[in-house]
């Protein structure tokens, strides 16, 4: 894939807060392109997932090539290509949280979403048809102590039981 | 019962001891002080060798001796902190990071003051985001009192720590992964030799090390450390001749899950039994104890025969498993084998990197093979062969019995010793991630075998009595080959 080659729909750039923090970012490496991951998780953030356009951006500010920094965003689970819903859950799977029937929790958010797991190359499979729920599965979140454990966005929540997860969504 | 000691963990719980001023109250920075007004840095090194500090990320390997590898006279020399917590059953490292920062930061200056190092860089997992929060503000605050940043504390040193946030990749905790992702690209890991500590980030010497292992660091200068390595046993390592002191010391975060009632972080001295652990958790949740997979999903399992096999590296190594990250994870009667394997399997099949081609087709072909005995469909052959095992004159070899070929078992352990072999401890991989795969696999297959065949003859997932899912170690060859060590005092 060629630079020229990129279909742009809607240009991206950061905004200023953004800016700001991506400057101070840029100065803590002797290279610039070490600045890929946290520059990428910005620019999520500002957008909600990684579209050409800010590809090409990121490509630009580290000075690399787009196809790098495809590259990287092929790579790990937390960058998304497509759109994804207001609330991205994400649903343990792993075995301390089988151990501790995760798949009664899964089952519970599906029939009350009222959707499929997204996998990581069809996020939409997941995704309410109202665009406010991605669900997901991950592996370990590292808090198998408190399992089954779920993220909503960036907060853990612990110990679920239906009854919870009921409770987690309508304080939404 | 064993107790705690609670010493990393000791103000975890103290309110607000994430701010600097709560965490000074509580000596904190004053080991740093002591480090820097007391001990030259070769000193420091030579307290943490001395220790025998191991560290707590997964290879328990010596940290003072990985300190002695890096060259002295390449600069600049880098300190990679490596939290990206993502081994199956641990979750120590969360605790540190969301509760207690400063602790982290603290050690952190003093590897930096040992070992020259004016940069760090956190490698914290992405999905810790309370973590990074807490650490960032930890971080900013230790800036704003001077204890980082240009000329700390009027010494003339300059330590710059920044956190970097992964992005969700379990092979990013592997110590080049981590490397090249913080580099800004794929976290595949790179071939060693050269290893990190003589060429690492940016192409300079790099010192990765786990968030566990930098924390002990305090305590060590603080207490000194002839009472660190009371806590813990040292064995007798038998290959030398004489033997050499092979310590296994200090406190251990034990992370227990799984089946047990009160599962947890507690830190208790190294060297205290399965059995025990169970017992400080809480007790066992159901009747019997069926499984234990003793250092986080990579680490092979211990069946109930093995309980009493102590949780430190030099034990659980002699007993062909590993201490691993020290995530115990606790299975009770009830619990399929077959259907635990298929998790972790689908764990390791999801997160290879991809680079080799024994692991990125060999894993996936694993977790098939599983998933075809769980759904039913395992195979077995119409005929049989002569059967191994403890043959009349007591060695191993023909008994002049036959036994029925499983064809699916066969291949499952072929395919998963080709990733890498745990029989010869060699991998055709180029990080031990193939291990990791095959580790579990293989040990899960062989100890439990009577189960795995009883769920192919069946069709179905079949969950056999504790007693009957596992053959006694004496008929067993995936025992065959295990060790208890002796205390170097005793001998
Ligand atoms: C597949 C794989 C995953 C690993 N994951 C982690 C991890 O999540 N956290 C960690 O501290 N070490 C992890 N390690 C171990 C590191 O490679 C390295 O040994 C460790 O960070 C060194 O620090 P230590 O000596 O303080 O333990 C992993 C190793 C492998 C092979
Ligand atoms: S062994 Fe697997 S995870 Fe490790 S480098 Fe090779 S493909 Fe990647
Ligand atoms: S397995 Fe779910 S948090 Fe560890």
């Amino acid at each position: 894939m060629s630079d020229e080659l990129i279909q742009i729909e809607t240009p991206f750039a950061f905004n200023e807060e953004n800016q700001r923090k991506f400057d101070e970012l840029i100065g803590r490496y002797p290279v610039k392109e070490a600045a890929m991951l946290p520059t990428l998780h910005l620019a999520q953030k500002q957008v909600g997932y990684i579209t050409p356009a800010v590809m090409k951006y990121v490509a630009e500010q580290l000075e690399v090539s787009v196809m790098k920094v495809k590259d990287v965003v092929t790579f790990y689970p937390m960058f998304f290509e497509e759109p994804v819903g207001e609330y991205v859950i994400r649903v343990c799977h792993t075995l301390p949280c089988a151990l501790r029937d995760c798949k009664v929790v899964l089952e519970h958010l599906k029939e009350k979403l009222g959707t499929d797991i997204a996998s990581e190359t069809n996020l939409a499979k997941g995704t309410t048809a109202d665009g406010k729920f991605t669900l997901m599965k991950v592996e370990c979140l590292a808090s198998c102590d408190v399992a089954p454990v779920i993220m909503v966005n960036d907060d853990l929540h612990k110990n679920l039981t239906p009854e919870k997860v009921d409770e987690i969504l309508d304080n939404l | 019962m064993v107790q705690e000691r609670r010493i990393l963990y000791e103000h975890l719980d103290v309110p607000d001891i994430n701010t600097f001023d709560v965490f000074r109250q509580y000596d904190g920075y004053t080991r740093f002080e002591k480090a820097i007004a007391e001990y030259q840095p070769e000193d420091i090194a030579k307290m943490v060798m001395d220790s025998g500090l191991k560290g707590r990320g997964g290879a328990g390997f010596s940290t003072g001796l990985k300190w002695s590898f890096v060259p002295k006279d390449i600069k600049p020399c880098y300190l990679c902190c490596n939290a990206d917590e993502s081994e199956p059953g641990t979750f120590s490292n969360r605790y540190v990071l969301e509760k207690n920062p400063h602790l982290l930061i603290e050690g952190i200056l003093i590897c930096c003051y040992a070992m020259g190092i004016e940069t760090t860089y956190i490698y914290i997992r992405g999905e810790f985001t309370l973590g990074k929060k807490m650490l960032d503000a930890a971080i900013k605050e230790a800036y704003e009192k001077g204890y980082l940043g240009k000329d700390v504390r009027g010494t003339g040193l300059n330590i710059d720590i920044y956190s970097h946030p992964g992005a969700g990749a379990y092979i990013c905790g592997e110590e080049t992964g981590l490397i090249e992702s913080l580099e800004g690209k794929r976290g595949q890991p790179r071939n060693k030799p050269p290893f990190p500590a003589v060429e690492g980030v940016f192409g300079k010497p790099t010192v990765v090390q786990n968030v566990e292992t930098l924390c002990n660091l305090p305590f060590i200068v603080g207490n000194g450390v002839e009472w660190y390595t009371q806590m813990g046993p040292t064995y007798a390592d038998t290959r030398a001749n004489p033997p050499t002191p092979d310590p296994n010391t200090g406190t251990k975060l034990y992370c227990i899950s799984g089946d047990v009632n009160e599962p947890g972080v507690y830190e208790l001295d190294l060297g205290l039994t399965c059995t025990e652990l169970i017992e400080v958790a809480g007790g066992l949740r159901g009747e019997e104890v069926k499984a234990v997979i003793p250092g986080g999903s990579s680490a092979p399992i211990l069946t109930h025969y093995e309980l009493d096999t102590r949780l430190d590296f030099t034990s659980l190594t002699l007993a062909k498993s590993m201490l691993g990250s020290g995530g115990i994870i606790v299975m009770n009667e009830t619990r399929n084998i077959v259907d635990c394997l298929l998790n972790i399997m689908k764990f390791y099949a999801h997160e290879s990197c991809g680079q080799c081609t024994p692991c990125r087709w060999g894993t996936p072909w694993v977790r098939d093979i599983v998933q075809r005995i769980a759904d039913g469909n395992g195979r077995k052959s119409t005929m049989t062969r002569p059967k191994f095992g403890v043959a009349e004159n007591g060695r191993w070899g023909d008994t002049g019995e036959t036994e029925d070929i499983y064809e699916d078992l066969d291949l499952l352990e072929s395919v998963a010793n080709n990733i890498a072999n745990v029989d010869t401890m060699t991998w055709n991989t180029i990080c031990v991630f193939g291990i990791a795969v095959s580790w579990p696999a293989v040990s899960y297959m062989r100890k439990f075998r009577p189960e795995f065949e009883a769920t192919i003859r069946e069709g179905q997932l079949v969950t056999l009595p504790v007693a009957e899912a596992t053959v006694p170690p004496e008929e067993n060859y995936a025992y065959q080959q295990r060790f208890v060590p002796k205390e170097f005092a005793d001998l």
